[in-house]
């Protein structure tokens, strides 16, 4: 038996609640609302209660996926970023760096946005970067 | 009287370790002060216990269950104040929770957070840290005494007022400890319409009625709730009806039976 | 945002979140807050019970609406004009602040020209809001010690967005409730961590912090931080295209390759037909996901990222607290930390100084590149609550922004003139149709229709239609209708509330079987480029009418 409380912040909206994530034998529980968060007090909404329970999803996509013809069919990691790295450069040096965009998430964390944009911004060259949340 | 709650840390820490130590239980259920903030936590090393904190309370029992279905051997410690030994009680009535299985770590509260809590019993049946101190009637609750005054128009009115702030959350339900049915009632839609807020008054009395004979009184779900509803005002009176008409109190003797039945399938509660 | 940023220089919420309770009177506006911002929502109703009064303007009698003291309903999209009306009543009143707009703003003399023409009879002609109404609100408002604006898509997403906005920051310098305890203008951000994202540089005309795109010496810092290859000449030095604007080049075929992280925009985006049409159109496409969402669905390849259980980082919350994520769990199979995949893409396609060891150093990295993160880091974060702009290890982060001055010096009010939404109900669409969200879902319902506890409050989508037009046109409650824009036809079920008023309908945009956005239209606030999701006219019928065509 195996059990550890993480402490995090809900993924949903722009409040930023605090929560505990209870993982048992590796298994994610349902959150645990942390009491001493300076903006959620020990707080939940609905959302917040639920957020453990699309990551156990069996909809997750565990594996790169390639598209052949009409269907995305499963790739090895090294398939899949080779191509995507093989056909976003041999497009730029066709068409330039503002033929290719970039999105960055709402969703993700500083790090990986900053990453996205760091991408995009060095190694393509374009500055068409923006996300899906405009406010 | 109170000591000084560092001396019922220390002690309480020292208890833990004894345990852990002697192999006497696999580990102990606690609070743990970590990146600042302070949750639940497994000790199961010495190494974290210096992390080792009694409050803010948090509901323990929930944890307990989960970790002794799958806890094949040996036996769970638990810091417990007297709210958390009878939600484990009452739950210990209601699931297969073995009782024998779990070794208590006595916590009394002290007499300012009885207060607060206008908690009747602030201390387990075996207290190992701190002492107890004397209980206060919820009766003594501003609000319980003015909604006494008034008449059956006037609480409605009340009632109604407060809760048409309910958010559906469900946290109310989540946190509790002895809300613990798999098939939970709130979530189907012959009782409750589904994907409205506030919910019909509906929502909250059914769970009034599923919690009448067990609620342990330890404000969990008022905490929990993003809106500040006060609905153990409302479980309190109902318990002090049952002390009142049947003597009985849940949460303190896993073979004492609850003098009413409360299964909306069964028959309903009876008229108090 | 971009009308924050011409008023005060910054467009982020000016106050925390926490404030809200010191105010006196707060003016709730285009925010659905205790379906959207729970938490804040209870903050709010929490202040309301230590003493505020609670205004709520909104075209829906939306939850918080029951308990206000004031509730005005009105029109769709004509913010600006009760805004206007609500400073004319001030300024004829005297009830303005006068020392603060002397030492602290520019351009009232304008302002104070323009909303003279905003008597209020002609905005309640305009906005449909009572005269009686509109002086209470102006004198709770003004007459507040610490007064308190909180908005949401509700003002920002229309043509006029920036307007809107432009209109509140207005509204808060006469009245001197900016640059102080439990008062400013907040705008609520809709998503965990939109309000990082754009930090970090997830926009298309600034770096990191943003520090313009357009300035020498700001590409110049970053040239040599990110160590540019000689033979790229430098970073970009134009600004990019914005997202709408990307869809169009996608259409139009001069963008080849789209990389599209964690976001749905064939849902998400207002015209979807003209979304999926356009990233069709790409030549490559990847989507980096931690479901197959319906624009991963297009995608050629779709690369599995992490949940946020999964992975570490920090994420900034709507009031600039810069909080830690932590990792739970493994991600499942094959799937990979989300800034580990864009390492690998970026190594792969030659890029320079992608290799990290953890997100703790791409945090440094960043922190000490944009100077409002400049005196964050990890091990801050583990014992200190801190929000931007704190710029050394001895700034203790700030609750409020404008204390002494401006972000930008002097504040600059802005003489905003009303103009109508882009597209009002007609003979052929008589209904005016809004967007949004509701509490048990989450955006374009990716995460929480999975989530069988958020699936089973509410599984389909609705429009929302008020007794008196259900009942004119003959519909019940659950009953399905068809409803139509130029743009787009759906089928969905009738939800019969008084909610809306009559002549409005209102439909959430989670669900993809009855996507909203098909009928939305695309035309852009001229200034900071969102979408106009609040406003455009529908045609409501009853039953599936299989000959409904958009035209
Ligand atoms: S729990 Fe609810 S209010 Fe809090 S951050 Fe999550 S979605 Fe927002
Ligand atoms: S109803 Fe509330 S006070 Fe009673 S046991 Fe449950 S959580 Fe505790
Ligand atoms: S915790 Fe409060 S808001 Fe949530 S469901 Fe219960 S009563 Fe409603």
């Amino acid at each position: 038996m195996n059990y550890k409380t993480v402490l995090t912040v809900c993924p949903y909206c722009g409040c930023g609640c605090g929560m505990y994530l209870p993982v048992l034998d590796g298994q994610l529980g349902q959150p645990i609302p942390d009491k001493t968060h300076p903006l959620s007090e020990g707080r939940l909404c609905i959302k917040g209660w639920a957020a453990s329970e699309h990551v156990v999803s069996p909809d997750r996509l565990t594996q790169p996926l390639v598209r052949t013809g009409d269907d995305l069919k499963q790739a090895t990691w090294d398939e899949a970023l080779d191509l995507v790295a093989s056909r976003l450069m041999t497009l730029r040096d066709r068409h330039g760096p503002d033929s290719l965009a970039f999105l960055c998430s709402a969703k993700c964390t500083n790090e990986e946005n900053y990453l996205l944009q760091k991408f995009a911004r060095t190694t393509v060259g374009t500055n068409n970067v923006d996300h899906c949340a405009r406010l | 009287m109170n000591l000084p709650q560092e001396v019922l840390t220390e002690e309480t820490r020292q208890i833990v370790s004894r345990l852990l130590r002697d192999n006497q239980v696999v580990g102990v259920i606690g609070l743990r002060t970590e990146h600042n903030h302070t949750g639940p936590h497994l000790f199961t090393s010495a190494d974290d216990l210096k992390e080792l904190t009694l409050e803010p309370r948090y509901p323990l029992a929930t944890i307990c269950q989960a970790i002794l279905s799958s806890l094949s051997q040996g036996k769970l410690g638990v810091i417990v104040r007297g709210c958390d030994e009878r939600a484990l009680i009452e739950m210990a009535k209601l699931t297969n929770i073995e009782m024998e299985r779990l070794v208590l770590i006595g916590l009394s509260c002290s007499e300012e957070l009885a207060r607060q809590c206008r908690c009747r019993r602030p201390y387990p049946s075996h207290i190992d840290v701190g002492e107890i101190v004397e209980g206060v009637s919820p009766l003594e609750d501003t609000q319980v005494r003015r909604l006494l005054e008034q008449n059956v128009e006037e609480r409605l009115a009340f009632w109604q007022q407060e809760f048409a702030r309910c958010i559906k959350c469900y946290g109310c339900r989540n946190i509790c400890p002895v809300c613990i049915c798999t098939e939970c009632v709130l979530k189907e839609e012959c009782w409750v319409e589904r994907g409205q807020i506030p919910p019909e008054l509906q929502f909250h009395l059914i769970r009034a009625y599923h919690i009448a004979d067990k609620c342990v009184g330890c404000g969990a779900c008022v905490a929990a709730c993003p809106m500040e509803i006060p609905m153990t005002t409302f479980y309190t009176l109902v318990q002090e009806k049952l002390r009142e008409l049947f003597d009985y109190e849940p949460g303190l003797d896993t073979k004492q039976k609850s003098p009413i039945t409360t299964t909306l399938e069964e028959t309903p509660l009876r008229e108090l | 945002m971009a009308g924050l940023v011409t008023a005060f220089g910054s467009g982020a919420m000016t106050n925390s979140v926490p404030e809200i309770e010191e105010a006196d009177c707060i003016l709730v506006t285009g925010s659905n807050t205790s379906e959207n911002h729970p938490l804040i929502g209870a903050r709010i109703l929490r202040a309301q019970r230590k003493g505020a009064k609670l205004v709520v303007v909104d075209p829906r009698h939306i939850h918080l609406a029951q308990f206000a003291d004031i509730y005005a309903r009105s029109r769709p999209g004509t913010d600006v004009a009760w805004v206007n009306g609500l400073m004319h009543i001030i300024l004829t009143e005297g009830w303005e602040d006068r020392e603060f707009i002397a030492a602290r703003t520019d351009g009232f003399e304008r302002l104070k020209e323009k909303v003279a023409e905003y008597s209020p009879e002609r905005v309640e002609a305009i906005t449909g809001i009572k005269q009686g109404q509109l002086r209470e609100i102006a004198r709770l408002y003004a007459g507040a010690e610490r007064a308190s604006i909180v908005y949401a898509m509700g003002i920002t997403q229309h043509t006029t967005g920036t307007d809107n906005v432009l209109s509140l920051a207005n509204l808060a310098m006469l009245t001197g409730n900016v640059g102080k305890r439990g008062t400013g203008v907040n705008p609520l951000r809709g998503q965990n961590n939109v309000q990082g994202a754009c930090d970090v540089g997830g926009l298309p005309n600034v770096f990191p912090g943003y520090q313009q795109v357009t300035d020498p010496k700001v590409r110049e810092k970053f040239e040599q931080a990110w160590e540019i290859k000689p033979e790229f000449k430098g970073l970009p030095q134009e600004p990019g295209l914005t997202l709408v604007e990307m869809m169009n080049a996608c259409a139009e075929g001069t963008l080849k390759s789209m990389f599209i992280l964690a976001e749905n925009p064939v849902l998400s985006d207002p015209d979807v037909n003209h979304v999926r049409e356009a990233l069709q159109n790409l030549k490559f496409l990847v989507v980096q996901d931690i479901f197959l969402t319906e624009t991963a669905e297009l995608a050629d390849v779709v690369l599995p990222g992490s949940s946020f259980a999964e992975r570490d980082g920090t994420v900034t919350s709507t009031d600039r607290s810069v909080q830690r994520m932590r990792k739970a769990v493994e991600p499942p199979g094959g799937a990979l930390p989300d800034w580990e995949i864009i390492c690998q893409v970026a190594k792969r396609c030659g890029g320079n100084g992608f290799e990290y060891d953890s997100p703790e150093e791409v945090f440094a990295e960043m922190a000490h590149l944009t100077p409002i993160y400049g005196g964050i880091n990890y091990s801050r974060l583990e014992n200190e609550w801190l929000r931007w702009p704190c710029s050394s290890p001895e700034d203790l982060g700030t609750e409020f922004l404008h204390h002494d001055q401006f972000a930008k010096g002097r504040g600059l009010f802005t003489a905003v003139e009303y103009r109508e939404p882009v597209e009002l109900p007609d003979e052929q669409y008589p209904f005016m149709l809004t967007t949004g969200r509701q509490i048990f879902h989450y955006h374009t319902g990716t995460m929480t229709r999975r989530s069988p506890s958020l699936a089973r409050e509410v599984e389909q989508g609705f429009i929302e239609l008020s007794p008196y037009d259900a009942l004119q046109l003959g519909v019940q409650d659950g009953e399905k209708v068809t409803v139509a824009s130029r743009r787009g036809v759906i089928e969905i079920k009738v939800k019969v509330t008084s909610t809306v008023s009559r002549g409005l309908v209102f439909i959430p945009f989670h669900f993809a079987e009855s996507a909203a956005n098909v009928l939305t239209h695309r035309a852009l606030d001229p200034v900071a480029k969102i979408p106009e999701f609040k406003v455009c006219a529908v045609s409501v019928s009853r039953g599936p009418q299989p000959d409904v065509r958009c035209d």
